[in-house]
């Protein structure tokens, strides 16, 4: 099954724009983020602190709808599931 | 309230697309914007040459030189001099029809809710989330929308936020990202700073469809504008208690 994952602004420019992956039945949200983003240490380190979990302020989405980050590993991914991964920006 | 002939001529190719009565809506309105810097100063322009009637902009800052790529209230003679005794004098040339209150102090959770008094609306222009999340609070209290903007190097992101109708800017980001030094070009910041104005200028005129629960993202490198849905969290800290309502505009008094 193959499931789109989309980064935006600053993830985008360090992980690449959309992309398309096939991942077996039962796969979870975070560990699917995680194998993506170790393409790039630089990403990896952009999304994920020393210990491996989600950065707080990244917004994680799933077909429109909010993953809290709490729940991220126990969300399974389904076939044709748009996820969608985001930093919020502070400067104004 | 009337126009002035020199107010009907000023305004006359707006007033063609929203008319004389959407004219005098906009000249009873009071906008209040937080920031006089790369948000706050394509947002005030615009709104004060659009004749949005009293605009109260708030603002601490001492005019540095490199502040000076993006915002556009402040020029060069300007360095030292107070943001907000820059705004004033530069909004009051741009409009003197207009009413112009410009303040200068920090916004903290003691002034707050004074400092936006009988605002109609908050324009966040800030670049933390400390205040922007104080901000919210006092929208929530006062049931006023919350345009809110954000800008990191040539990325931006906006969303209006209607109290009781919308997500609060606490639903939406929850945790902020860490403090930085942030990398800004002007142009972001008049991109999402137009945004924020076209949503003040829609809510008070009654016009076209608010960006309410959706967050809007620029990626200027791409030039993509895309969104995100966004929800309202029954849990969240500083909404969750307020009753579900729909989206009333033009709700200026």
């Amino acid at each position: 099954m193959t499931v789109k994952i989309r980064f935006f602004a600053r993830f985008r420019e360090l992980l690449g724009n959309d992309i398309m992956m096939d991942v077996d039945a039962g796969t979870m949200f975070a560990p699917l983020i995680t194998t993506i983003a170790k393409k790039n240490p630089e990403g990896y380190a952009a999304i994920f602190d020393e210990n491996g979990a989600f950065r707080e302020f990244v917004i994680l989405m799933k077909n429109g709808k909010r993953i809290e980050i709490a729940d991220s590993a126990k969300t399974v991914v389904e076939d044709g599931d748009e996820i969608a991964v985001f930093p919020p920006v502070a400067g104004g | 309230m009337v126009l002035s002939q020199r107010e009907q001529e000023r305004y006359s190719r707006q007033i063609l697309l929203f008319g004389k009565e959407g004219q005098e809506r906009l000249k009873k309105a009071h906008i209040f914007i937080a920031g006089a810097g790369g948000l706050g100063s394509p947002v005030s322009i615009y709104l004060a040459v659009a004749g949005v009637g009293t605009i109260t902009i708030v603002d601490m800052d001492t005019i540095d030189q490199t502040n000076l790529n993006r915002q556009i209230l402040h020029s060069d003679r300007d360095i030292g001099r107070k943001k907000t005794a820059s705004a004033q004098e530069k909004l009051e040339e741009i409009n003197p029809d207009i009413t112009v209150n410009a303040i200068d102090v920090r916004i903290d959770t003691a002034n707050a809710a004074n400092l936006v008094g009988n605002a109609d609306g908050i324009v966040d222009a800030m670049d933390n989330y400390p205040i922007r999340y104080l901000l919210n609070d006092i929208a929530i209290k006062k049931s006023i929308p919350l345009f809110h903007g954000g800008i990191r190097g040539f990325y931006g992101q906006a969303t209006t936020i209607i109290p009781g109708a919308t997500p609060c800017l606490r639903c939406i980001i929850p945790k902020p990202p860490p403090a930085e030094v942030f990398p800004a070009v002007g142009v972001t910041a008049g991109l999402i700073g137009m945004v924020q104005a076209t949503e003040v200028l829609k809510y008070f005129l009654g016009m076209g469809e608010l960006l309410t629960g959706r967050l809007m993202i620029w990626d200027g490198l791409q030039a993509r504008a895309e969104e995100i849905c966004v929800e309202r969290n029954p849990g969240c800290e500083a909404c969750s208690g307020l009753v579900t309502k729909g989206i009333t505009m033009g709700e200026n008094k």
